[in-house]
């Protein structure tokens, strides 16, 4: 990811819309967002960021526009189709299978994206998944927890499952939802070299608060605002772009 | 005929008004505190006996009727203090704490008053001519007692500072604590309130219906009916629902057996489930 | 000992104590017992389809008793009907409840939380209304009496389940068949689906798992295990009857669940036995016993939400907790996680990996 773009398009949104009532959330949204390259979203609260990724992820339907993602039209499948097809995300409130050990909750991952469904044989059997469960935990450096329930993990360590938890398709497409949201440096730090590490290999986009982050890691940044596109560029063009500044990086920032 | 039919319809329609004040407490208590109250109907039942003990003790009904709500209120109080809000958290699963709860009442009620049906006397006698037949006045006047409490509890949801709070933490529980509002109070009081109306639904209807230990089970499904089918949370909505279904099934009862008239409305009922996603859906993707 | 062997030692004693049952209650002068604990093992299947749903897959229906109640007839009807045996009526039970479980589950598994408990209650009582009126076919109330046949006839072998212990075997053996497929299952890969999806059907959707289809699956199933039970209940009883098609018997088998403890493969099994020799006992010098069961439903839950099954783990975590220190955490949060994390490290033969 050194030298940038091909031409590739990772995701590509097209005209997309959807309201709530009254309130537009996203409002006619389009975008190609190149592949080998770390995208981020950024704006202020209520932007539309999370229902732009609920839209993608096919958790919300659309009103009206279409979703590819390497070409291929998502649009209008389900959930777990888009998952299948390549795309992972994680949420902005940690989303693991809080009662299961780290193990278990990757298992149920990786043996979903197996298509293993066999009532009969014991699900501890299958060599293939429990070396992919095991890499996986090493992958997010959980080794150590593999058989610790979720809800005794720490708050960064849940973090780092559910990224393994949404590592386990293999995906193609990783869309990230606030990663660092709630860490203290040292979680942030980890983290963020996951992520990094990770987006030599998957295409990511990920919506951050933390500025900081942001212009460290992102490759190419778009800001939303009330549910449209406002700006896209560099990290360098954002942040001395007049227009940003005003609509976003000026107002007093609430990350919630 | 056709007045025996019309008669039947009045008879429904009695029914209606004294279920949609039954079923109203049953839909406050849901929409406010989310539960599912399997015991409601156990607390209607409650009512029946409460108001025929208390009228053959003090000898007045009137009194009796009067004492019912101050009683429902206080057993729903102090159940919602003992029972409820320590289970609440288990949101799921307060549907099996009142199921105890149902087991208990009727239980209870059944070793302490008897398994015995009675029959309570009509505390105004005499009938009058409808449609051609003679229809009794108790029942009229039920119909009236039961319209004035709608109008007053409607008149209490939207008239009073109380009744503003029990509509604001309904809406909105975490604005509503923002804003001051003693939201744990005023869970207990509605709970309360809830248990006061079906109890008082009872003592209304003890005169017009069998009194014993089991008549809570048939009421139960009905209420249910009128909260789903009116549309949960619409309170307005579960009024017209009781009236309509009672009146169908008086109705239809004229013509056939009334088992089908419930499996008519239970079957109605499923498809408003089902079909109506205001809400119902939490659906796979929540 | 570690917790894994303990809890294999109970269920060898368990099992052991069941096979007894015929030669020992009888020295002890009551063989009257013996068809208590007979009836403890059916009822204890339908339990255990509460527990399927509630425990596995986080479903709370409160109308099992409909596919109770449809393996019931469907055993009696074809004995009655059709002549069929022992087995084939077991057969025609489970299959009419799995049939009847299909249909209804098709869209009260689109429901969740507390509209899928009304939904179960509303088409158990469409069921049980029809199924009263429709007299002629079901008996209504009163019910329709059969005479069992054969367990088996082989030439000159006939069992027939007029022998008290022919009996009791007979049930003993269709009760451990069930709970063995049960096990099985819960620790395939459709089990861990199930599980993925009690603990959150979001994160098991965003991880490809089909939370639909695996809701429904885990109805039939459940339909199945009450079918089994009715069935057996049928040829127990020698007829069957609309009355147990009510929801208070769907109650009663979630409060046995949930007293066991929902999320545990045996923990139900102990609650129903737990309760009905409770009522065996209390009902003989007092009849007001279900004030009682009432009661205790309500401290379970507020207490002991987990139910025995999860005072078994705790007990078996003091007993050994510096083996079991890191792999069983039970930290509890909220009531709906204590729930899911009744499932004891017995029935998932030690947890990790």
């Amino acid at each position: 990811m050194l030298d940038g773009s091909d031409g590739a398009v990772a995701l590509s949104v097209n005209g997309l819309t959807r309201r709530f009532g009254g309130l537009v959330a996203v409002d006619n949204i389009s975008f190609d967002l190149p592949a080998r390259r770390l995208n981020a979203i950024i704006g202020p609260n209520g932007a539309g960021k999370t229902t732009l990724f609920n839209l993608i992820t096919g958790e919300i339907r659309p009103d009206a526009g279409r979703v590819k993602v390497h070409g291929q039209d998502i649009t209008g499948l389900k959930p777990h189709q888009i998952v299948r097809r390549g795309v992972s995300r994680t949420l902005q409130i940690k989303s693991v299978f809080t009662g299961l050990t780290v193990a278990e909750n990757v298992r149920a991952a990786v043996m979903a994206h197996e298509g293993l469904v066999s009532p009969f044989r014991p699900a501890s059997s299958y060599g293939a998944v429990n070396q992919r469960v095991e890499g996986l935990v090493v992958q997010v450096g959980l080794r150590k927890q593999l058989n610790t329930r979720a809800s005794a993990l720490s708050y960064g360590d849940i973090a780092l499952l559910e990224i393994a938890l949404a590592l386990a398709n293999e995906p193609k497409l990783l869309l990230l939802d606030e990663p660092v949201c709630g860490m203290g440096p040292q979680e942030t730090e980890q983290t963020v070299e996951t992520i990094r590490t990770i987006s030599e290999s998957v295409d990511v986009v990920l919506i951050e608060h933390d500025m900081e982050v942001v212009f460290a890691i992102a490759d190419e940044i778009i800001v939303m605002a009330q549910g449209a596109l406002l700006a896209r560029g560099t990290p360098a063009q954002i942040s001395s772009s007049a227009e940003v500044q005003e609509a976003y990086l000026g107002a007093p920032e609430e990350a919630d | 005929m056709s007045g025996l039919v019309l008669a039947l319809a009045v008879n429904g329609l009695v029914w209606g008004l004294i279920i949609a004040l039954i079923a109203l407490g049953l839909s406050i208590i849901f929409g406010l505190l989310d539960i599912i109250n399997v015991a409601h109907g156990d607390f209607f039942m409650l009512g029946t006996v409460v108001v025929l003990v208390l009228a053959t003790s003090t000898g007045s009904y009137w009194l009796a009727l009067l004492l019912v709500p101050v009683i429902g209120l206080g057993v729903g109080l102090i159940l919602e203090r003992v029972i409820i809000r320590p289970t609440i958290r288990q949101a799921s699963l307060t549907i099996v704490t009142t199921f105890g709860l149902s087991m208990m009442l009727q239980e209870g009620v059944r070793a302490t008053y008897g398994a015995q049906p009675r029959r309570m006397a009509a505390p105004i006698e005499g009938t009058i001519p409808l449609f051609g037949i003679d229809y009794d006045v108790y029942r009229i006047f039920a119909a009236a007692f039961a319209t004035l409490c709608l109008i007053a509890f409607f008149l209490f949801l939207t008239r009073t500072k109380l009744g503003t709070w029990i509509r604001a933490v309904r809406h909105d529980p975490e604005t509503a604590t923002a804003l001051g509002v003693p939201v744990a109070r005023i869970c207990a009081i509605t709970f309360g309130l809830g248990t006061a109306m079906a109890l008082l639904g009872g003592a209304i209807a003890a005169p017009i219906t069998t009194v014993e230990f089991r008549t809570g089970v048939d009421i139960l499904p009905f209420c249910f009916m009128a909260v789903i089918i009116g549309g949960l949370g619409n309170l307005q909505g579960t009024v017209a629902a009781a009236l309509l279904l009672a009146v169908m099934e008086g109705l239809v009862t004229s013509v056939t057996d009334p088992t089908i008239a419930r499996i008519v409305s239970l079957g109605f009922m499923s498809v408003v489930l089902l079909v109506r996603p205001h809400g119902l859906f939490s659906g796979a993707t929540r | 000992m570690t917790a894994v062997a303990i809890s294999r030692a109970a269920l060898i004693l368990t099992v052991a104590a069941l096979l007894a049952v015929p030669t020992v209650l009888p020295l002890l002068g009551s063989p009257f017992w013996i068809d208590v604990v007979a009836e403890i093992l059916i009822w204890s299947l339908l339990a255990a389809s509460v527990n399927l749903l509630l425990g596995y897959v986080g479903l709370l229906s409160f109308g099992q008793a409909l596919y109770f109640g449809v393996g019931m007839y469907g055993a009696a009807l074809s004995v009655i009907h059709w002549g069929a045996g022992f087995w084939g009526g077991l057969a025609v039970g489970v299959v009419a409840a799995m049939i009847m479980a299909a249909i209804a589950g098709s869209v009260a598994v689109r429901l969740t939380w507390h509209y899928f408990a009304i939904i179960t209650v509303v088409f158990s009582l469409i069921l049980y209304f029809a199924a009263m009126s429709a007299k002629p076919i079901t008996g209504g109330d009163d019910g329709i009496s059969f005479s069992v046949p054969d367990v088996v006839s082989l030439g000159g072998l006939k069992l027939s389940l007029a022998d008290q212990s022919v009996q009791y075997y007979t049930i003993l053996l269709v009760v451990a068949g069930f709970y063995g497929l049960f096990s099985i299952i819960v620790r395939s890969p459709l089990g861990v689906r199930f599980m993925a999806v009690r603990e959150n059907d979001r994160r098991a959707a965003l991880v490809g798992i089909n939370v639909y289809v695996t809701r429904y699956v885990a109805f039939v199933l459940a339909g199945a295990l009450a079918g089994a039970s009715g069935a057996l209940f049928a040829f127990f009883g020698r007829y069957a009857s609309a009355s147990y098609m009510f929801y208070h018997v769907s109650g009663e088998a979630v409060v046995w669940a949930i007293v066991g403890g929902a999320g545990s493969l045996l923990g139900p099994l102990f609650g129903t036995g737990l309760l009905i020799v409770f009522r065996e006992v209390i009902s003989t010098f007092w009849e007001h016993y279900l004030f009682v069961v009432g009661a205790i439903t309500v401290l379970v839950v507020m207490f002991a939400p987990r139910g025995l099954a999860g005072a078994w783990n705790d007990a078996l975590q003091v007993l050994t907790r510096s083996k079991d220190a890191g792999t069983s955490d039970t930290t509890a949060s909220s009531g709906e996680q204590d729930l899911a994390k009744s499932t004891t490290d017995a029935t998932r033969g030690g947890s990790g990996a």
